[in-house]
């Protein structure tokens, strides 16, 4: 009876934390609900790396890759058959000739990102500590540079448009309620334990019979396939995208996210991805010159990046473990004891 | 003080639900009062990022020239402005829907195509008129937008009109052979490349060579180097950033003077290197920033913008100016309306029309200017000064 209370804690607060965004989402103006279209992406996008990165210990540069992968995926797919064959008249035929709707475009970038990152984990996933970094860095670079050059699969170095904008609050609420889910299930499996121990203690993990190289590549895997979906929603939120925006900045932003929030569970992935996107939002608004609470704020361009380096600096200081912890959500202490 | 701990930790995470919340109660600085006859523009610029130096001046330019149409009378023109803070995706998006809730009409956009995406999609799928001041390829328009294409324009000059006046310019010096090194970066830089090749052999000049290289690629030498084995009366190049000055100070510290000759990417004296000194070097631009452009009208925008503060470093600021001209005589051709369809009508018909610079022209199929007349700036010691005018008579077919 304790172990599904705090089951159900772990899981429904991240869960009402998002749903609460969703909410607040249909309530404000069109320009500002762009921006909590945004941190419900970055929850799908975080929670996915969480699912390697989080329960692995392994770090990875490359997840970013798969939500490449399932953005263009994505967005070719479902461009309007009439604006496809002239705007994007170099694709392969399969490509330019068909079209698809919104939840198989999501699905597709689900199936593709698991695919790809079951392809490149097989050698990968062998690897530890910086090597493993530095590999996963060299997927990132080869996906970034094949997906800008090679124009049989998409846009290459220009913008992917006309993508229709499905991902509004609702569809952004339920994808990152999805992700969370098939994360908080995932760790609470077997296969997500044996991989927590591997996380702890390889070689112990190893000497129990835990055979950390297939943990390790089924969670890559499923990473890959969350972050696929999280790109397919990212398209679909934007109605555009080119391959420098899910490249390096965003791959530094969404760690950020993860580390920010306590790297080592799901409650931190959602708490660190909400209040980065939250804070660099309400910074970005302040840059144009706002007025909150009857006072005008209004910041000179460029602050923006200072400030939430700063924070995410101070933040890393005060709480190295960030600010979960690394911690589930609990419930608080009274109700706890008994 | 375990507790402590986790009740700050909910607190954190409704303080950051809060930050976001407190937008819905966030208004922008730059909201316009209304009144009859006012026309709002919305303008989605990139301030302070990598579009900054192309953007800032064609909006300097706009408000001087959006003051100079509100003295006569007939309109109100008043332009708010959104930072779309280096072209971020999200944000430039935010910026567009933020202005079309001003209550702007028509929406200004950044001077690329690619970057310009977001905000071009959110105006015209709401049937706003979407214009850039300077995006210099055919892809602004139904070529990269599909049927709601037809509401955007660009006052830049597409790649194909620049290009052949380059090609006429340099055949009309006498340069019967070129090289030509393309930097496949951008799509403006590769499209006029491909106009002056094709042009230049139209008119019976010689490719001698084609090379390649690409903003950030780290091989621009590679091709100066292969460019500069292949002997040819001018080497051809669209480019800007930092490919800009290791072109040029590339081929001459190898001890080649043959000119050079770039598009608009390449004006203005702000890139030069001090050592070796630009020199022998070639651009065709809107407006010549260096005190000897033909137009007095130009002359006298160049003296505003320098009073404000804001001196132009290349001619591209008359994008900015060109563009409200056009939108006004489009406004007034359309009888007052400020429907997206109506203005973008009355631009598909533009036809040699008479705008600060110089005229301009657009039909169903070009949504970007041609027939611009070009002004050609030589730089001898990093000195600049205009030394020729052309206009192109042919767009040669591309794609």
């Amino acid at each position: 009876m304790r172990r599904a209370l705090d089951a159900l804690v772990q899981l429904g607060v991240p869960a009402l934390l998002v749903v609460a965004v969703g909410l607040v989402a249909t309530t404000v103006s069109a320009s500002n609900k762009v921006y909590f279209e945004n941190a419900l992406v970055s929850v799908a996008v975080v929670v996915a790396i969480y699912v390697f990165v989080g329960n692995s210990g392994v770090l990875s540069f490359g997840q970013i890759s798969f939500v490449a992968v399932g953005a263009f995926a994505a967005g070719v797919m479902t461009v309007p058959l009439e604006s496809k064959q002239g705007v994007l008249s170099t694709l392969f035929p399969l490509l330019r000739d068909h079209t698809i709707g919104n939840v198989p475009s999501l699905l597709l970038g689900a199936g593709l990102g698991g695919l790809f990152a079951f392809v490149v984990g097989l050698p990968l996933m062998r690897l530890n500590g910086l090597a493993a970094g530095i590999a996963t860095f060299a997927v990132l670079e080869i996906t970034h540079n094949v997906l800008q050059q090679w124009t049989k699969i998409g846009p290459g170095a220009t913008t992917l448009s006309l993508v229709p904008e499905t991902t509004g609050p609702l569809q952004g609420t339920v994808g990152a309620l999805v992700v969370i889910a098939v994360a908080f299930a995932y760790q609470r499996s077997r296969l997500g334990r044996q991989l927590r121990a591997s996380r702890e203690d390889s070689a112990a993990a190893a000497g129990v019979g835990v055979h950390v190289h297939v943990q390790r590549l089924w969670a890559f895997t499923l990473s890959g396939a969350l972050a696929g979906f999280a790109g397919a929603l990212l398209v679909h939120q934007l109605g555009s995208i080119t391959t420098e925006q899910v490249y390096l900045e965003v791959t530094f932003l969404t760690l950020a996210m993860l580390v920010i929030g306590g790297l080592t569970s799901l409650w931190g992935a959602v708490v660190g991805a909400l209040a980065v996107s939250g804070l660099d939002s309400f910074l970005s608004q302040a840059e144009q010159g706002v007025h909150v609470l009857g006072l005008k704020l209004d910041l000179p361009s460029g602050t923006r990046l200072v400030f939430l380096a700063a924070i995410m600096a101070v933040v890393l200081i005060l709480r190295p473990s960030g600010l979960t912890g690394g911690r589930e959500a609990r419930l608080p202490w009274p109700w706890r004891r008994g | 003080m375990r507790r402590a701990t986790r009740w700050g930790i909910l607190a954190a995470a409704l303080a950051a639900v809060g930050a976001i919340a407190a937008l819905a109660g966030t208004t922008g600085s730059h909201a316009a009062p209304a009144a009859k006859k006012t026309v709002i523009i919305g303008w989605a610029f990139d301030q302070a990022g990598q579009m900054a130096p192309f953007d800032n001046p064609a909006l300097a330019a706009a408000k001087i020239r959006i003051k100079q149409i509100n003295a006569k009378g007939k309109y109100r023109f008043v332009i708010n402005t959104c930072d779309t803070q280096n072209n971020d995706a999200a944000k430039a998006k935010a910026c567009a829907l933020s202005l079309l809730g001003q209550g702007a009409k028509i929406i200004f956009t950044t001077c690329d195509v690619d970057y310009a995406t977001p905000v071009v999609q959110e105006t015209i799928n709401r049937g706003k008129l979407a214009i850039a001041p300077c995006i210099g390829t055919d892809q602004m328009g139904p070529r990269r937008f599909g049927k709601k294409g037809k509401l955007a324009f660009s006052f830049g000059n597409v790649a194909q009109d620049e290009g052949s006046a380059m090609a006429e310019y340099a055949y009309s010096r006498g340069w019967k052979t070129a090289g030509l090194a393309t930097n496949t970066r951008l799509v403006y830089f590769k499209n006029v490349v491909q106009a002056f090749d094709i042009r230049f052999r139209q008119l019976g000049g010689k490719i001698v060579d084609r090379e390649s290289y690409a903003t950030g690629q780290n091989n621009v030498q590679s091709a100066v180097t292969r460019l500069n084995s292949h002997k040819a009366a001018v080497y051809v190049t669209s480019t800007a950033f930092g490919e800009l000055p290791a072109f040029v100070s590339g081929m001459r510290s190898l001890h080649n003077n043959t000119p050079i000759l770039n598009s608009w990417a390449g004006d203005g004296t702000y890139w030069d290197t001090q050592n070796p000194k630009v020199t022998n070097y070639y651009c065709v631009t809107f407006a010549s920033v260096f005190g000897d452009d033909p137009s007095a009208a130009v002359r006298k925008m160049i003296a505003s913008l320098t009073a404000a503060g804001s001196p132009p470093g290349t001619g591209g600021f008359l994008g900015g100016a060109d563009a409200i001209d056009g939108v006004y005589t489009a406004i007034k051709r359309a009888h007052g309306s400020l429907k997206g369809a109506v203005l973008a009508a009355q631009l598909e018909h533009f036809n040699h029309v008479a705008v600060l610079g110089s005229k301009v022209s657009f039909s169903k199929k070009w949504h970007t200017v041609f027939g611009r007349q070009y002004r050609v700036i030589k730089t001898q010691a990093n000195k600049a000064k205009r030394v020729g005018l052309v206009t192109a008579k042919v767009l040669p077919k591309i794609h």
